[in-house]
């Protein structure tokens, strides 16, 4: 299996988290049909497919929230097995839902360390939940995550999530994904309630994860945002892979018709063999 | 970012409101506002209309303010407990009759001679299970609150019928009596009072010094300062009132004492923590591995827990258990008021205990103003409601303006 990742290609780094041949069945619905998929560190891959395709189970399946019925899962060349949310935060895998699931009313310290609170020490004879959170270690962890992914536009790490515009709270989901020592970071259309200037600084952001070398899921619609920000693209159609094409060595124009009418079968079967 | 001008105000105002005492700003102006028309202006009144055959000025009398902390303490003890499941964005219905049940449970524990610590207890334990059994239905069932509640209230009256068939039952026992009756010595009053102001002002400096040794955004100087002096005026003033008549009762001080306790649960810890975010998105709090039935469940249990106080509480003050005071009579929803007043949203996720303090007060102050100045119980209903309905659409007012920005 090892040696397959090879095949990849000259330029691109062996992959670090990789599935294969998943099958996810929702009752008749036959959702994912042996799909492949892998991405390395340091590179964003995006992940494109008409409605319907299967991006959002592969998505899922990947950050453990659906089991799949069949396939493989390697992360960092060891076979993993994933059976719940937490599975996959524990092994590093990360992702930012399209509506973000953020707590408006708590503040943003409060969201990035949601679920993994600091606590201070001496407490222990408390049951880990009673605890008392250490609320400047998040304050400080927060302003750290913050700072990293370098959004200039967020006054205070104790502002109410609920006051804050559409780019800082898409900038807040990104940061607690990378501030959990993540390795994969998956995005699931980042830009799609955005304006221009927001867009642009989400897209800055998702470029700074792969410089801090991050392996990066990008999930979208958006042509041009994908074409701007990813190194590759893996196309899906009918819960299968059509292929997995290099962005700089492809067009909109070709990917487009991948989504909509995938490949003539000869074509289907190298790449397939290829990824 | 566009509108700074306007941004500013709103700005320092919600600033104010997000700190430690800040959120108490309304509702104390609630308290402010009903004890002046009460205590000032009404004698005011009198004196200027010549009435010295019944000139009301005693509403703020420490006589009357002792009554009035002991009157709303089974209302608060309640509302403090009902708030813990507001924060979940759901209801609980039936605190006043859990609290009717635990009452009437303990008056006939007692009765058959167990000893009455143990009773207590027993009655706590009854209220928790009370409590998670419609937790259980929530959560897991996915009965929403307000049904399951509404059974419950329905039941749990059935219920304390067939324990008190004649629905009154008095209790005599020292020990019980003895929580609602007890004194605490005016200057060991005073002490407590200013031992909780020198902790206060140590853990508020303490943490400013903390921020500024690890170079996070610290709160400007005067903010501290007044909200450090702002409490400590509350509580030795209130000290001070209850030592003029009688002195700090032992039930103030254990009904404080459990409320300072559930604050520290519910803002300091990873639990009360998990609280509020279900409340404000429970999709998200499942994403981050909250186990958010079990949430659900723990939360109607400590409203049982409340409630068993609660009715403790009542047991001990009114020296007896009827039907009226707790279960059938009016209770439930000035309890629910209360929280809500206090400035606890009904959507979930914002509020705090000691706002559900405050809000008891705010109820029994109005009940007691009028009382007084010779209001009927209709004129008190109205007022009452009126009083609600401003404070739920404060509420609602408050939730979508931070929605929109």
């Amino acid at each position: 299996m090892v040696s397959k990742l090879d095949l990849v290609g000259q330029a691109a780094p062996p992959a670090h988290l990789v599935v294969r041949g998943v099958e996810k069945r929702f009752g008749g619905v036959h959702a994912l049909r042996g799909a492949d998929f892998e991405v390395a560190r340091g590179e964003v891959m995006a992940l494109v497919g008409d409605n319907g395709a299967g991006k959002s189970t592969l998505m899922k399946i990947l950050a453990g929230a659906y089991a799949f019925d069949s396939g493989d899962f390697y992360l960092n060349g060891r076979s993993v097995s994933i059976k719940s949310p937490n599975d996959a935060a524990a092994l590093g895998i990360q992702i930012v839902y399209q509506d973000l699931a953020l707590c408006e009313n708590l503040d943003v310290a409060a969201n990035l360390s949601l679920g993994s609170e600091p606590v201070k020490d001496g407490w222990s004879f408390l049951p880990k939940f009673m605890r008392p959170i250490d609320s400047l270690e998040m304050e400080a962890k927060a302003k750290k995550a913050i700072e990293q992914l370098q959004v200039r536009t967020l006054q205070s790490v104790r502002a109410k999530v609920g006051g804050l515009s559409g780019g800082q709270r898409q900038a807040i989901a990104i940061a607690r994904a990378v501030g959990t020592e993540s390795s994969v970071v998956m995005l699931d259309e980042p830009t799609a309630a955005l304006g221009v200037a927001q867009t642009k600084q989400v897209l800055e952001m998702v470029k700074r994860l792969r410089d801090t070398n991050h392996a990066v899921v990008y999930i979208s619609h958006n042509m041009r945002d994908i074409f701007e920000v990813s190194d590759r693209i893996t196309v899906l159609r009918h819960g299968d892979n059509v292929a997995t094409y290099k962005t700089s060595e492809t067009s909109t124009d070709e990917i487009v018709v991948a989504m909509t009418s995938g490949l003539d079968v000869d074509a289907s079967r190298e790449s397939s063999n290829a990824t | 970012m566009q509108r700074e001008g306007k941004f500013k105000i709103v700005d320092r105002l919600r600033a104010i409101r997000e700190t430690q005492l800040g959120a108490f700003v309304p509702v104390l102006l609630a308290l402010v506002a009903i004890w002046g028309y009460f205590g000032l202006v009404i004698p005011l009144q009198d004196l200027l209309t010549g009435e010295t055959e019944n000139f009301r000025a005693i509403f703020l009398s420490p006589r009357n303010i002792y009554n009035l902390f002991m009157q709303s303490a089974v209302i608060a003890t309640l509302a403090v407990g009902i708030t813990i499941v507001l924060l979940l964005g759901e209801i609980d219905l039936s605190a006043a009759a859990t609290a009717g049940v635990c009452a009437a449970l303990l008056g006939v524990l007692v009765l058959t001679g167990i000893p009455s610590i143990l009773a207590c207890l027993i009655v706590i334990l009854v209220g928790i299970a009370m409590g998670l059994v419609q937790g259980l239905l929530v959560a897991y069932v996915g009965i929403p609150s307000f049904v399951v509640t509404l059974a419950g209230l329905l039941g749990y009256q059935g219920l304390m019928q067939k324990i008190l068939p004649t629905g009154n039952l008095n209790v005599g026992d020292p020990f019980i009596r003895g929580i609602a009756r007890t004194l605490i010595p005016d200057l060991w009053g005073i002490l407590i009072a200013l031992a909780v102001f020198g902790l206060f002002a140590f853990f508020s400096f303490r943490k400013q010094y903390q921020r500024k040794s690890r170079n996070l955004e610290v709160d400007s100087f005067w903010v501290i300062w007044v909200q450090i002096l702002v409490f400590g005026f509350i509580v030795i003033s209130v000290v001070l009132t209850l030592n003029a008549y009688r002195s700090l009762p032992l039930l103030l001080v254990l009904l404080l004492g459990s409320t300072m306790l559930l604050d520290w649960v519910t803002r300091s810890t990873p639990y009360g923590r998990s609280l509020f975010a279900v409340g404000g998105n429970a999709e998200s709090a499942r994403r981050v591995g909250i186990k958010v039935n079990q949430i659900r469940v723990s939360a109607f249990a400590i409203v049982g827990l409340m409630a068993a106080i609660g009715g403790i509480f009542g047991a001990s003050r009114y020296g007896s258990v009827s039907y009226t005071a707790f279960a059938g009579g009016s209770l439930l929803l000035e309890a629910i008021g209360a929280a809500v007043i206090g400035g606890t949203s009904l959507f979930g996720g914002r509020g705090s205990v000691w706002n559900a303090i405050l809000g008891a007060l705010v109820i029994g102050s109005l009940g007691n103003g009028l009382d007084l100045s010779g209001a009927s119980a209709a004129d008190k209903l109205m007022v009452s409601g009126a009083i609600l309905i401003l404070a739920v659409a404060i509420d609602a007012l408050s939730r979508s303006s931070s929605g929109r920005t």
